[in-house]
């Protein structure tokens, strides 16, 4: 038993395999978040993606459906 | 960078099924994604026991705190320079809460065995939030810019964050319950500071 025990990693997927989801599902199916600053968000952001930056997300949770699939970036 | 901490809260938190985009807004641009350290963020299984958490949270403490010192050091931007070694020093005082927190718990006075009789320190080097090697950490933010670095900074922070939060939610004592709340609203103060410098550096 280590430190790195405690830690399990995330799943990640490529910009590719999210554009398939997305196009694939109504918007409705899904949670997508933006959990950059807004300033970046601005700049631009993919359709229909919620702004929550990742310092807000601990606290912003309940804002989400947490039984959809869930994309962050 | 930041979307795998944010993916680690959510699956903490028990969402059914979380996914990062890999390269972030980059990737989907079809710019070239730059290097993520290979650790990334990681989602964090919560030790039950007090004693245990105490001593997690210590060795995390530890970790962050050689990162910043590290940073501070090698920083050319004088106010980068300023603001990691006055996140080294209150990760330093984190320490010092939670080795007192340990004792008032345990009722032992920690000795060699705190923390690595309760958790073993990992042999490879010293480890941070989402599970990152210091060393790690560091050999990737050799050359970067201080945006990237910052926003690295932003995402482990978030990560202590939320840590905080869930033992606060977890331990029982009235006493336990007040020092991990002031440590998660001291890391929420580090990372309003941290994003406000990132903000100027987009």
């Amino acid at each position: 038993m280590s430190i790195l025990d405690y830690f399990k990693p995330v799943s990640t997927w490529s910009a590719e395999k999210i554009r398939d989801f997305l196009n694939q599902k109504n918007s409705g199916e899904y949670n997508l978040v933006d959990v950059r600053q807004p300033e970046e968000y601005e700049q631009g952001h993919l359709p229909g993606a919620r702004l929550i930056p990742v310092g807000e997300l601990p606290n912003r949770l309940a804002e989400l459906d947490r039984n959809k699939p869930t994309i962050v970036y | 960078m930041r979307s795998r901490a944010a993916a680690s809260i959510l699956t903490g938190a028990g969402f059914q099924e979380v996914h990062s985009m890999g390269g972030g807004m980059r990737a989907w641009k079809g710019l070239v994604a730059e290097g993520i350290p290979e650790a990334g963020m990681a989602y964090f299984t919560p030790a039950t026991r007090p004693e245990e958490m105490v001593a997690l949270a210590w060795l995390l403490e530890d970790g962050m705190r050689k990162f910043y010192e590290s940073l501070a050091q090698i920083m050319q931007d004088q106010e980068a320079k300023g603001t990691f070694e006055n996140l080294k020093r209150s990760e330093e005082n984190h320490k010092t809460t939670l080795w007192k927190l340990f004792e008032e718990i345990s009722g032992r006075t920690p000795t060699h065995e705190f923390p690595n009789k309760v958790i073993p320190a990992e042999p490879r080097g010293d480890v941070m939030e989402g599970g990152m090697l210091v060393s790690e950490a560091l050999e990737w933010s050799r050359g970067k810019a201080l945006k990237d670095i910052l926003e690295l900074c932003i995402s482990l922070e978030t990560n202590s964050y939320d840590l905080y939060l869930k033992m606060e939610q977890k331990v029982e004592t009235n006493k336990a319950k007040q020092v991990f709340k002031t440590l998660s609203e001291e890391e929420k103060n580090h990372l309003d500071r941290l994003t406000s410098m990132f903000g100027k550096n987009i």
